[in-house]
């Protein structure tokens, strides 16, 4: 199979979407001309022109405006929120009117939109750009929340968010834009809302999504030499959850590791936790645990920015704790 | 001061129980007549009271499909509950006085060591869910599993561990070529007592053929007035009269003694979701058949609600089991202890009958009658069974 970047795969998703679909269209700040920040929609405008690549002012809340507009009117927008950090800006278009349309007018109308994001730190960005914000969006109900690891994932959960007549969140990680993956030629899709076991073990469930995922697959590697073996679930979706495939595996394994790069307290991680004790108390050798992110704003020195997200020791450590106490 | 918590004899045949749940934490404050925890025997379940106020220090037994014998000490209340209540070797002890002290092994005790992962002060034990569960699956007191995990907890491992050293049998993997159901606290009742009487009682076995023309036209013209009556109500019905002149069918053999009841309580088998209860309607003798029937009825839906308690279910003498309506022409039923006579109900169809020196189709129904020899001869039994015979066939005398 061939190997393209996070950033190819999502590009190329976007161009299937528009040449499948001429409703598809695209904006947000500086996605046209420039290509985008991090540049996921290089080369779009040219190929697509004004009337389907739209740069916008700097207003986020405009952008979902504008998006929910469009949406209702038939078109299938798909916004770009350039930092998840600006998401506040929007929470009013995003709560209050795009979760909710669909449900307050009986169903009369759809909102086919999707808004794209980057989330996550390691560039040393600073507080302002660098944060993890998913657990504020998965307390709505109304939208989906996707957040792929792999290019593989990326490109077939973008597609199914741009055909999805509900709104979805597509949560994307700066550091993941260069990573390369395995992504086929030609059409796929995969599911909102499924899981994946992304590697198989019988002692110790890691729980994770984005690209977390990563330093899971690392601290497996380890993990295994010392004859502790985890098993590594993907979430890929946060909303809604796939809890399932999380109860499967810990049928299998009885215990769990949280692995998550949002701020710890009221994470994604404490739901995660919770529901497995509402769902799986019994499947349990042992009490449930989250490696994440610490409560701090993200620090700007590159040191610390190291030390307030999980990395793979730390996810080592927390899988020795659970087997070895 | 402690007090024991025994194991209840709830009836006079009842020789084990099993603990079905504790509805009290230990630790936690008892009033005297609070549910203390709830038993099963002879197929019922029973919410036992606490006998004293205090505070359940400690709890010996686990809910378990292990049955307990009656009069074992399954834990203790005291009024103080920071009382350091006896351990299970102690109690085992307890009911040995004359065990001398040298001894160190109390026959049949538990180890009593307090182990890491019990908390002193509660007595709680420190164990995984998956533990508790995987223990309680395969029948196994947890206390009893000493913990590995973080801070002495006990994990399934452990309880794994504890059950290869005891060669205690877990739940075997299901293979492709069979199911596993388990074998449920009721149905070990049932095995255990049935077994029972085939071992010990010396079974005889009677067949016959009602002619049941009467009771198919009474039950018609009832219906016409709206009154839904079924054949086992007349059965019942007819069974108590003939019981009131026989009245040794209406013995129980209890502690060797034949006791012979006055009044005439009339066991029936119903078939539940679990396996077989046997309520048991009182005073027969006394009722109409309307009133059998409202009894019956009521019963009989106790019994599929699982809500059934020992004294529907105690005592029964003479039972009647009907497996008719499955088409079933003839079956030699056991006998369920104390009682010492059951009938088998067959089909009930049209048959060919000699009438005279005439054959006529008659509806009949298939008749088998098991009795304990112990107590009742064949001679008393035929003359029981003639008279049964007749007043079904002539529903016109009673």
């Amino acid at each position: 199979m061939r190997e393209i970047t996070y950033r190819q795969a999502l590009n190329e998703a976007l161009i299937e979407e528009m040449e499948r679909d001429p409703d598809v269209f695209l904006l947000g700040e500086d996605i046209a001309v420039y290509g985008g920040a991090y540049g996921v929609t290089a080369d779009l405008w040219k190929k697509y022109g004004d009337e389907r690549v739209l740069d916008t002012p700097i207003s986020e809340n405009a952008i979902v405006g504008v998006g929910l507009g469009a949406a209702l009117t038939g078109m299938r927008p798909v916004a770009e929120i350039m930092y998840i950090d600006f998401i506040g800006l929007c929470l009013e278009q995003l709560n209050n009117q795009v979760a909710k349309i669909r449900y307050m007018f009986g169903g009369k109308c759809t909102v086919p939109l999707t808004i794209r994001t980057e989330g996550g730190a390691g560039r040393t960005l600073g507080a302002h750009h660098s944060q993890s914000l998913e657990s504020w969006l998965i307390h709505i109900p109304g939208i989906k929340v996707v957040m792929p690891a792999t290019p593989y994932d990326a490109k077939g959960l973008l597609k199914s968010s741009i055909r999805e007549n509900n709104p979805v969140v597509f949560i994307e990680h700066k550091m993941l834009y260069n990573a390369k993956g395995g992504v086929p030629e030609g059409e796929y899709t995969i599911p909102i809302g499924a899981a994946e076991i992304k590697r198989e073990g019988s002692d110790v469930t890691l729980i994770t999504y984005s690209k977390m995922l990563f330093a899971c697959m690392e601290a497996a590697n380890i993990l295994e030499k010392e004859g502790i073996s985890a098993e590594i679930v993907d979430l890929r979706t946060l909303l809604p959850m796939d809890m399932d495939t999380v109860i499967k595996s810990l049928e299998k394994t009885g215990r769990a590791a949280i692995v998550e790069e949002d701020c710890k307290t009221g994470g994604t991680g404490a739901e995660i936790t919770a529901q497995i004790m509402e769902k799986a108390f019994d499947w349990l050798d042992g009490p449930v645990i989250r490696v994440a992110g610490e409560d701090v704003p993200m620090p700007k020195s590159p040191v610390l920015e190291k030390m307030a997200v999980p990395d793979v020791n730390k996810i080592c450590a927390a899988a020795r704790k659970l087997i070895k106490g | 001061m402690i007090k024991e918590i025994i194991m209840p004899k709830l009836g006079e045949t009842m020789e084990e129980g099993y603990i079905v749940s504790w509805k009290k934490n230990e630790g936690d404050k008892v009033e005297k007549g609070d549910v203390l925890f709830e038993v099963m025997s002879d197929k019922t379940n029973f919410e036992v009271e606490a006998l004293h106020d205090g505070y359940l220090i400690r709890k010996l037994y686990e809910p378990s499909e292990e049955p307990i014998p009656v009069t074992t000490v399954i834990g203790y209340t005291s009024d103080n509950p920071e009382e350091k209540a006896p351990d299970a070797a102690t109690a085992a002890e307890a009911l040995k006085p004359e065990v001398k002290k040298e001894e160190p092994q109390a026959e049949g005790g538990i180890p009593p060591s307090p182990k890491e992962g019990e908390s002193e002060m509660t007595g709680r034990v420190k164990a995984s869910p998956l533990a508790k569960k995987t223990a309680q699956e395969a029948g196994i007191d947890i206390s009893l599993v000493a913990g590995s995990g973080p801070g002495g907890r006990i994990e399934k491992k452990d309880v794994l561990e504890y059950m290869e050293a005891k060669g205690v049998q877990g739940k075997a993997a299901e293979s492709a070529e069979y199911t596993i159901h388990e074998w449920t606290p009721l149905r070990k009742i049932i095995a255990k007592r049935l077994a029972e009487s085939k071992r010990e009682i010396p079974h005889y076995y009677f067949q016959g053929k009602f002619i049941s023309d009467g009771i198919v036209n009474i039950r018609e013209q009832k219906k016409k007035q709206g009154v839904e009556l079924t054949y086992t109500d007349f059965l019942i019905f007819t069974a108590a009269r003939a019981i009131k002149e026989y009245p040794l069918i209406n013995a129980r053999l209890i502690n060797g003694e034949i006791r012979v009841y006055q009044a005439v309580g009339i066991g029936l088998a119903v078939s539940v979701e679990q396996g077989l209860v046997v309520p048991v309607l009182r005073d027969c003798e006394k009722k109409d058949i309307a009133q059998i029937s409202e009894e019956r009825k009521r019963i009989v839906e106790k019994a599929r609600a699982n809500r059934l308690s020992e004294e529907d279910m105690k005592n029964a003498g003479f039972v009647i089991s009907n497996l008719g309506m499955y088409g079933v022409e003839n079956f030699q039923p056991i006998i369920s202890p104390p009682g010492t006579a059951i009938m088998g109900v067959g089909k009930l169809g049209k048959e060919m009958a000699v009438i005279g020196d005439k054959p006529e189709v008659k509806w009949i129904t298939s008749v088998s009658f098991s009795f304990d020899h112990r107590v009742i001869d064949g001679s008393y039994a035929g003359l029981f069974y003639k008279r049964f015979k007749e007043l079904f066939e002539n529903p016109a005398i009673i």
